[in-house]
């Protein structure tokens, strides 16, 4: 591999919650946390140490306008740069690529959180992320969104039912041995959306997740090193997007695979989306990873064995796959993410040890 | 109330403006029961409903072309909960139909599906009357089979 010009490093890694509910700790609690342990992690002092501060998240699911107000004070912020991008975690995992790789900061910490058992009506604020013209006035739930997506996949792919149910099995058994998971006793073949079921679905939960990014010489030795990113969307209405294919994923992997000078063949560990079980097996095409062994992808359990993050979906995979690598598991890794039902925002992040 | 449960409420409402497209797509559904759309040439793309811009090349169109009413099942759900997750007395079919001459898909109910839906079937619409301009002046696509007329 050509050497880059400016390597990012994954200084620290910390993380709180990852629970169904988390009864008694406030959002704040569980960053403070979760930001504590990466900084230990890392050995930084965030007051002097960190330059920069991105946290992911959306208004509404907090139930609070104009959110990135209420972030700095438990991450040691305050009076310091932060920023608030309106999207899954990986997102910011990019933003703090370029801060880094820009030359305006040279530690930056990336922060995303799912206090999802706050909301008493967590259907709605999907619901509201529908076309309010176009397509909220049906008033149907967004995740009938999946159970036409996984239709018409299995349709055009000739993939099937129970490939999909495979899935969902598959990672439940690999997140029984993952202290993170909290949904690896799933077992509930009830249809909702046609033919989409319950066990292949994951269910929301709470959790944080805080990395520290930082220059390769404020990298420690051995370190894992994000290598490439990449970001995409397809078109976001329901009427015109591809239904037949996971095209934001494909845009955002091979951006990420050029970066990080790597080929799909290079990948040994992969944690991708799998909000429903069929999405992963599409993420997986979409990211070249589909002769991947079933054990190198998801050895988490994903999101369907630990419980759907939000806007934190997408660090949880980073930090999995930042964990595999540092156990020696495997020597390029992937993480990527879907910001769910009705985006097609995908994002995709290939590391190294 | 429980000091470790505070609870709140969203109670915003909103008016949004369709647009100039999506205006002339619903008078269209109003007035005329047919289905609006735009095509960029230099693309080659019908969109429905309509719109002033093209997606792919930004270009300026304009909403001109009828489509459908009869078009093909893209995909189909059926729809067992609600938004809260509760089971539904009476499941819901939806489907996807890309209306002859667009190319791209309606999100809309499936009507008098007594068999099950299939991938490729034909559908046509079916309208409310009277209409007031919205996706509701449709009640949704039924089997070409079935022989329901606009």
């Amino acid at each position: 591999m050509e050497a880059m010009a400016l390597r990012v490093g994954v200084a620290g890694i910390g993380w709180s919650g990852f629970s169904r509910t988390t009864e008694g700790t406030s959002y704040k609690e569980l960053m403070f946390e979760a930001a504590r342990s990466a900084y230990a992690d890392a050995g930084v002092d965030p007051r002097s140490d960190i330059d920069s501060f991105v946290c992911c998240s959306e208004d509404i699911e907090e139930g609070t306008s104009i959110f990135d107000e209420y972030v700095p004070d438990q991450l040691g912020a305050v009076q310091r740069p932060v920023q608030t991008v309106a999207s899954d975690g990986l997102f910011g995992v990019a933003t703090a690529v370029m801060l880094i790789r820009s030359g305006v900061a040279s530690a930056v910490a990336v922060e995303s959180h799912s206090k999802a058992s706050d909301v008493v009506s967590l259907g709605r604020v999907d619901r509201f992320a529908m076309d309010p013209v176009l397509n909220r006035p049906l008033g149907v739930s967004p995740t009938a969104l999946a159970g036409l997506e996984m239709r018409r996949w299995l349709h055009v792919t000739g993939r099937s039912e129970s490939e999909c149910a495979d899935v969902a099995a598959r990672n439940r058994a690999h997140a029984a041995t993952n202290r993170r998971a909290s949904y690896a006793d799933v077992h509930d073949p009830t249809p909702l959306f046609d033919p989409l079921t319950r066990e292949q679905t994951a269910e929301p939960a709470d959790g944080c997740v805080v990395l520290v990014l930082t220059t390769e010489e404020r990298t420690p030795e051995g370190s894992v090193f994000i290598d490439g990113v990449g970001w995409s969307q397809d078109a976001p209405s329901v009427e015109s997007r591809d239904w037949d294919r996971a095209a934001a994923a494909e845009r955002a992997a091979r951006a990420a695979y050029d970066r990080a000078g790597v080929e799909p063949g290079d990948v040994e560990l992969a944690e991708v989306d799998d909000t429903f079980a069929y999405k992963q097996l599409q993420h997986l095409e979409a990211l070249g990873l589909s002769d991947l062994a079933e054990d190198r992808v998801n050895p988490s359990g994903g999101a369907l064995g630990e419980g759907h993050l939000r806007e934190a979906n997408g660090l949880a995979r980073a930090l999995a796959c930042i964990e595999g690598l540092r156990s020696g598991d495997a020597r390029v890794g992937l993480a990527q993410s879907w910001r769910g039902v009705p985006s097609t925002s995908a994002a995709v992040a290939v590391m190294r040890r | 109330m429980s000091p470790t449960k505070i609870p709140g409420e969203l109670s915003v409402s909103f008016r949004y403006t369709p647009g100039v497209g999506n205006t002339a797509f619903f008078e269209g559904l109003r007035d005329r029961a047919v289905f609006l759309g735009s095509r960029c040439e230099d693309c080659g793309v019908t969109s429905v409903p309509a719109r002033i811009f093209c997606e792919r090349c930004l270009a300026e169109l304009e909403p001109s072309l009828e489509c459908g009413p009869e078009g093909e099942l893209v995909s189909w759900t059926l729809v067992r909960v609600d938004v809260d997750d509760q089971p539904l007395e009476r499941p819901v079919t939806y489907g996807l139909v890309r209306l002859d001459g667009a190319d791209t898909v309606l999100l809309h109910r499936l009507l008098h599906t007594g068999g099950e839906p299939a991938i490729g079937e034909r559908v046509r619409a079916v309208f409310t009357s009277p209409r007031e301009g919205s996706m509701l002046d449709v009640e949704g696509f039924a089997p070409v089979a079935d022989g329901a007329g606009p």
